[in-house]
């Protein structure tokens, strides 16, 4: 029934972040992988219809739009396991097949020449749902179709349902100094990607390669994560960012309630995550033999290296907002289990007692600094997990508690600097401008490129601005730097 | 001679019909005999005719009472008989008296004419005695006095005297003993004190100590006669009943003990009066222990006269009222009465008292069994059936009849489950006395039961059963009461935890008023926001209910699943909470705060909450009702139901809050004037105040929203939660024992049971209060201090969310760079400066506001953490992460001005 959300793949990434994200919503609600509801999955209590509808023969399909221009990554997922339960005419790939080549410009302005039909397809979800929430975009920023297209449609979304939520996310490239990159003009694509995620998304959530493959070479043992490993933890955390909203409980039931207690200031709306423990049967070798508490899981939820971006926080960065999604034992007070009912009661009034005490901790030992002039907001939510990811229904146990934590950190200005910083090396040789200026945004001139620097360079601003007490009474020298960002919003799109 | 007085035994075996008719017959040879025997009788031969021809008209008459008799009351055959025969007993010698006094009336006939008549029946007491009252024998004329004793020889004194005494030990007048003058037989309170005899003077001084002594069994045999009559009563209950009626069967042997020591002395030539005193000792020694056990039961009757002490414990009107409309007659209320229980507990503090006595043990310990086998009755079908069936109100259970089930849904007090069944204190027999709550609690427990239909066996015949005791000293008298209160216990524990599945129900409550899957209730919010934003008189309630019938029935959300989902009502309360509430801690004193959210419900237009009823909203107004069904609305009674409403209210208003405040920052996030920054590079002063301002109010709703969350997450997850879960364990832990004695009871015996109940049904009853009430009190609601404080905080938050809007159109005149119409205009790049110091101080009465409030709210939790409610302090923490930052001391608008 309410809050739906509609999730929108795009590219090579963003739609085999997608397929995982769809196998494993599946697996927790214990839908077949021809849509239909799997035998056990009797208890109910959850909400499938944030993510699902359901078809006239009751098979559940995702509410999901599945763009490419280029027809390997979808035509693998349609064959794949799961393939069946999408729509398909949910589902676009471009005609000709050509993809993007990795040019922004050129994903950008395909999306000009298929904006009818996949806003067909959007509308088409929209009406389908009696109140819908928001919308999801899967895409990463270093590419063509996910960083071009999916520019196209923020700017598109936001024009068509301004009232609505657009949450992102965003799987930022490698931007360690050291990390080799196998697309060269991604600073290009990155910069120009982030402009309309700085301008047009409510709320991006921010995930960066390097990150992901360092946590998955951690927790993995593996030298080199597949595309595959980094893509599981992303849906996981994408999995576990959504429980309050498909297990709902008395709060966090809608996203917009999640994301104003996280964005205090809407600028400041990139969010870095953190999780832990990673496990599950995708993530084989994953073996946890320590036991989980509550204490533990926020603790080492505000490590650095659990966090999944790359930041280079300085002395000065700090927390804007946090909230913990604390995942634990199936709620006791669940239907049936009136036999195995001691134990989880035991355990979630601990959790409660342990929650309150690892909060005082955070506090008492300064574990996480906060912004000087606002609230600190850190937040907990007490979530159940799926009782389809027991061992009757999978082979192995799941942690006992396990943690996401959707924070809002000053520091991610820092990854904003290094892809504004390698731009500009870039942008100084006047490298690879050619296959943009061929195409649409680019016709006029390059002044697309100042203005996304502009954009971000405010941001960075905004971020550091934040950093300082003095952030609500405005200092002057803060003006200073961040003065000439532009304003696109108001303006109308500019870009083409 | 040797014939020694007739034992007990023998005669009550002996066939009372025949016997009694054989007395009769005999009588009048003996009476007959008894008069030619006295050789210096005057008018023998005249008295004989006239004796005959009495007789014989008697004769006639008992035969005819005898057969009105059994046509009455054919039902008690054995009291009926036994009263018969010991008015037969009595008869005797009234006849003989009559005789007597025939025989003088013939000679005096003006003034002297004693005649026995049979009274009508009355219907109080139809066993006590109908025979008119014989004239006292002082007002006999002196002609027919007998000669004076001292004209009479040593042998023919004792003569006299024996023949006087067999008389008087049956209660009447002699020739020679004769009532003292103070004496009134029609004074109920001197014959219930017994007759006192005076022997004529010049009696033989060894004679006359002699029969002084035995003069003492007369009067109380004679007391007794009254005592088992009055006894006999209706008003005086079954145990009194069952008590007269054991004291007739003894007095029924004294009886005969006399007429074969009457024989005696008519037979037996050498019979002394020695003889007659030994053959009276060891009866007289009985008669003396009734007389003193029935005086104390009249004493406790206040049926002595003791007046001086004005009674007023008067029963409640309900009894008389009661009792008025079945139609029998009340005790009057501020008498005392003795009866039922109080009864059998004066017999066993006798019975304690004469522990060194073997004979008056044995006598009041037959007494004891035979009185309490009504009571007995009574209470097996209280705790086999749970019935109260008390006609003269001696069970010591009270049954309040104008109480009905049917009132529960209104029952704001517990009334039906505290109030319909009481103890009265003072009919507890002593041997219950230890298990009266026990018993109490069995009876009410099956009571319940049995209205549900739960249970099969409710024609069992208890009375017949060798199952079940019927005498007090029956070893089994305790297990059968904890054996009842336990399976009662089962029976009700099964019937509300399976049969009528209270768990899944307070679960659902949970779901309904707690919201601890709030998404449907999200999505009605939604759909009837429109009818919620209205005052609260002029929403359509109806509209409401299908609303949020539809929002129940939408697949998926946690009430879909609900069978219990047609049970929720929508109800629009007419006082807002924080009023509400106010009134509610501000009643004090009387019986906790039971009777004051009555009140305060019922109460509506009251003075204090005058101003806020008007203009409460929808929102504000809204509450949800629940349908209870009967056994369950035990448990879940009106007085609790009504704390899930007040915690459901408080909730909706947090979640109502924080709703409205990301709506505003929705309207921050998207509406162009809050994220517009202007782009031309000189940055004006008014620009940098513009942006400064829309920080600020960014900052002031993230610290309201915080504040909102943080309140809300602490009472839902640190309050309702633990407390819930921690109540279902008990719930839990009662149904594990629960399950536990009726397993054992299967194998096992019954016994076994009583100590195996751990959870009573009145225990949870309670947990549930407490478990309502600790969330009440850790939700700051019955503190008036909080209360206040954290409704400002709230409005305060609340104003703000909903000047979100016009704050927006504030911001988007002030600021120069939007506006579209400002553009041609040359004033646009003037902005100003009056609109934006307006702004400025718009804001600034929030953020004060907020941050004043807040601070007291943290203080007050401060203090109460550390005084009284240590939870607090979790609280507390999580606000003044709200109260961080922010500008709330900071430098006014002035300073930018």
């Amino acid at each position: 029934m309410p809050r739906e959300i509609i999730t929108l793949q795009a590219g090579q990434c963003g739609n085999s972040v997608g397929s995982q994200f769809w196998q494993q919503l599946c697996q927790e609600h214990g839908i077949n992988q021809d849509g239909n509801l799997a035998d056990y999955a009797t208890e109910g209590g959850d909400r499938k219809d944030v993510f699902f509808y359901q078809s006239d023969d009751t098979r559940y399909i995702p509410r999901a739009i599945l763009l490419d221009l280029e027809p390997r990554v979808i035509n693998s997922i349609r064959t794949g396991s799961y393939g069946n339960i999408y729509n398909p005419e949910n589902v676009y790939v471009l005609k000709e097949g050509g993809g993007a080549g990795n040019n922004w410009a050129q994903g950008y302005s395909r999306g000009g020449e298929i904006e009818d039909e996949v806003l067909d397809m959007i509308d088409r979800e929209a009406d389908g749902s009696d109140s819908l929430e928001g919308f999801m975009l899967l895409h990463s920023i270093a590419g063509g179709t996910g960083s071009g297209l999916g520019s196209f449609l923020l700017e598109r979304l936001n024009d068509r349902f301004p009232k609505k939520l657009i949450q992102t996310y965003s799987v930022f490239p490698d931007t360690q100094p050291q990390a080799g990159s196998d697309i060269v003009v991604q600073p290009y694509n990155s910069l120009l990607a982030l402009r309309r995620l700085t301008q047009n998304a409510d709320s991006v959530v921010v995930l960066d390669n390097g990150a992901l493959g360092r946590i998955a070479a951690d927790t993995l043992h593996v030298q080199e994560p597949s595309f595959q490993q980094t893509n599981q933890l992303v849906s996981t955390v994408m999995s576990a960012s959504t429980t309050t909203l498909r297990y709902p409980g008395y709060m966090h039931n809608d996203m917009v309630g999640i994301m104003a207690s996280l964005i205090p200031t809407p600028r400041c709306h990139f969010l870095q995550t953190s999780y832990t423990p990673f496990t599950g049967e995708s993530v084989e070798s994953a073996k946890l033999v320590r036991k989980t508490t509550v204490l533990d899981v926020m603790r080492r939820l505000l490590q650095p290296k659990n966090q999944m971006v790359s930041t280079k926080p300085s002395k000065s960065s700090c927390y804007i907002s946090i909230l913990n999604i604390i995942q634990g034992e199936a709620d006791p007070t669940d239907v049936g289990h009136a036999t195995a009912f001691h134990n989880p009661i035991q355990s979630m009034m601990t959790d409660c007692l342990q929650v309150h005490k690892s909060l005082l901790r955070i506090r008492e030992r300064d574990m996480a600094s906060f912004i000087p002039w606002g609230p600190a907001s850190i937040q907990v939510a007490l979530t159940r997990t799926s009782p389809y990811l027991q061992p009757p229904y999978t082979t192995r146990p799941p942690p006992r508690v396990s943690g996401l934590m959707l924070a809002n950190h000053t520091g991610i200005a820092t990854l904003f600097k290094r892809i504004v910083a390698q731009y500009d090396r870039l942008r100084k040789r006047n490298a690879f401008l050619e296959q943009y200026k061929r195409e649409e945004p680019f016709r006029d001139g390059l002044g697309e490129f100042d203005e996304a620097r502009e954009v971000a360079m405010d941001l960075i601003g905004e971020y550091e601005d934040a950093e300082r007490a003095d952030y609500l009474t405005g200092g002057a020298a803060a003006e200073e730097s961040a003065n000439s960002g532009a304003d696109a919003r108001t303006d109308g799109v500019t870009g083409r | 001679m040797s014939a020694a007085p007739p034992s007990r035994t023998a005669s009550v075996v002996e066939p009372r019909r025949t016997s009694a008719a054989l007395r009769q017959k005999n009588r009048p040879t003996s009476a007959s005999v008894d008069r030619e025997n006295r050789p210096d009788s005057k008018a023998s031969a005249t008295r004989k005719g006239a004796t005959t021809t009495t007789e014989t008209r008697t004769e006639r008459r008992v035969v005819e009472e005898r057969l009105i008799r059994r046509t009455r009351s054919p039902l008690k055959p054995t009291e009926a008989s036994n009263a018969r025969k010991s008015r037969d007993a009595t008869e005797k010698p009234q006849k003989a008296e009559k005789v007597r006094s025939d025989g003088g009336a013939a000679q005096q006939p003006m003034t002297w004419s004693p005649q026995a008549t049979l009274l009508p029946p009355t219907s109080s007491a139809p066993l006590a005695s109908r025979m008119s009252m014989p004239p006292l024998s002082q007002h006999a004329p002196t002609s027919i006095d007998p000669p004076p004793l001292s004209n009479l020889g040593l042998d023919g004194q004792e003569r006299a005297v024996i023949e006087d005494l067999l008389f008087v030990c049956m209660g009447f007048e002699g020739q020679y003993i004769r009532y003292v003058e103070s004496y009134n037989p029609l004074d109920e309170q001197l014959r219930l004190t017994g007759p006192s005899f005076r022997i004529a003077h010049g009696l033989d001084p060894s004679l006359r100590d002699l029969a002084g002594g035995m003069l003492k069994t007369a009067t109380h045999y004679a007391a007794l006669e009254i005592f088992v009559e009055v006894m006999g009563r209706e008003e005086c209950g079954t145990v009194n009943h069952a008590l007269g009626a054991a004291m007739r069967k003894l007095l029924k042997d004294y009886v005969i003990l006399i007429a074969q020591l009457e024989h005696q002395s008519l037979t037996n030539t050498g019979f002394t009066l020695h003889q007659l005193n030994l053959h009276l000792k060891p009866t007289g020694h009985m008669i003396t222990q009734l007389y003193s056990l029935a005086q104390e039961v009249l004493k406790e009757n206040s049926m002595l006269g003791d007046h001086e002490e004005d009674v007023d414990q008067s029963d409640d009107f309900e009894n008389i009222l009661e009792s008025l409309r079945e139609g029998r007659d009340t005790a009057i209320p501020g008498k005392k009465s003795c009866k039922g229980g109080s009864v059998l507990r004066l017999v066993t503090r006798r019975l304690h008292a004469s522990a060194g006595d073997p004979a008056a043990t044995q006598l009041l310990t037959s007494l004891l069994r035979e009185s309490s086998k009504p009571y007995m009755r009574m209470l097996n079908e209280w705790l086999h059936h749970g019935n109260v069936q008390d006609p003269h109100s001696e069970f010591f259970i009270k049954e309040q009849k104008s109480i009905r089930r049917e009132g529960l849904q209104q029952d704001y007090t517990d009334e039906y489950w505290e109030k319909r069944y009481t103890i009265r204190p003072e009919l507890v027999p002593p041997q219950l006395e230890g298990v009266k709550d026990r018993v109490l609690l069995a009876g009410k427990y099956l009571n319940v039961v049995r209205e549900c239909g739960g249970i099969t066996d409710m024609n069992r015949d208890l009375s017949n059963s060798g199952e079940v005791p019927h005498t007090f000293d029956d070893p089994r008298f305790l297990e059968n009461v904890s054996s009842a209160y336990a399976f009662a216990n089962r029976s009700l524990m099964t019937l509300l935890l399976t049969t009528h599945t209270l768990p899944a129900r307070l679960r659902s409550l949970k779901h309904y008023f707690f919201l601890d899957r709030s998404d449907f209730f999200t999505y009605f919010l939604e759909l009837s926001s429109s009818e919620l934003r209205k005052p609260a008189k002029n929403v359509n309630a109806g509209k409401l209910q299908s609303l949020l019938d539809i929002v129940l029935r939408q697949p998926g959300s946690v009430a879909a699943e609900d069978p219990f989902k047609e049970d929720v009502k929508v109800t629009m309360s007419d006082t807002g909470l924080t009023g509400w509430l106010m009134r509610v801690v501000n009643v004090q004193g009387m019986d906790a705060d039971a009777s004051s959210l009555s009140i305060a419900y019922t109460g509506g237009g009251s003075t204090t909450g005058g101003k806020e009823e008007k203009d409460i909203s929808g929102y504000e107004a809204l509450t949800l009702d629940y349908a209870v069904p009967f056994p369950l609305s035990l448990i879940i009674s009106r007085n609790t139901l009504t704390r899930y409403q007040l915690l459901f209210r408080y909730l909706l208003s947090l979640r109502h809050l924080e709703a409205q405040l990301t709506q505003s920052w929705t309207e921050h996030t998207k509406a162009a004037a809050w994220i517009s920054k202007n782009r031309s590079k000189a940055k004006t002063d008014s620009q940098r105040k513009i942006e400064n301002w829309k920080r600020r109010a960014w900052c002031l709703r993230a610290r309201m929203l915080c504040f909102v969350q943080q309140l809300l997450y602490f009472c839902t997850s640190e309050v309702i939660e633990p407390n819930w879960t921690g109540f279902m364990a008990r719930l839990e832990h009662s149904a594990a024992a629960d399950d536990a004695p009726s397993d054992a009871a299967d194998g096992g015996e019954a016994q076994l049971g009583g100590a195996k109940v751990k959870r009573t049904v009145d225990e949870l009853m309670q947990d549930h209060v407490d478990f309502l009430a600790t969330c009440l009190k850790e939700c700051m609601l019955t503190n008036s201090k909080l209360l206040r404080i954290n409704s400002k905080v709230m409005s305060t938050c609340s104003m703000f969310a909903n000047y979100t809007s016009s704050l927006s159109r504030y911001l988007a005149s002030a600021d120069p760079d939007l506006a579209p119409s400002n553009e041609g205009s040359t004033a646009s790049s003037k902005p100003d400066p009056a609109k934006l110091d307006k702004l400025f101080s718009i804001l600034q009465q929030y953020e004060d506001h907020f941050s004043r409030h807040l601070k007291i709210l943290l203080d007050a939790l401060n203090y109460l953490a550390a005084t009284e409610t240590v939870v607090f302090l979790g609280l507390c923490a999580r606000l003044s992460m709200a109260n961080e930052g922010g500008p709330g001391g900071g430098p006014g608008p002035g300073a930018y001005g």
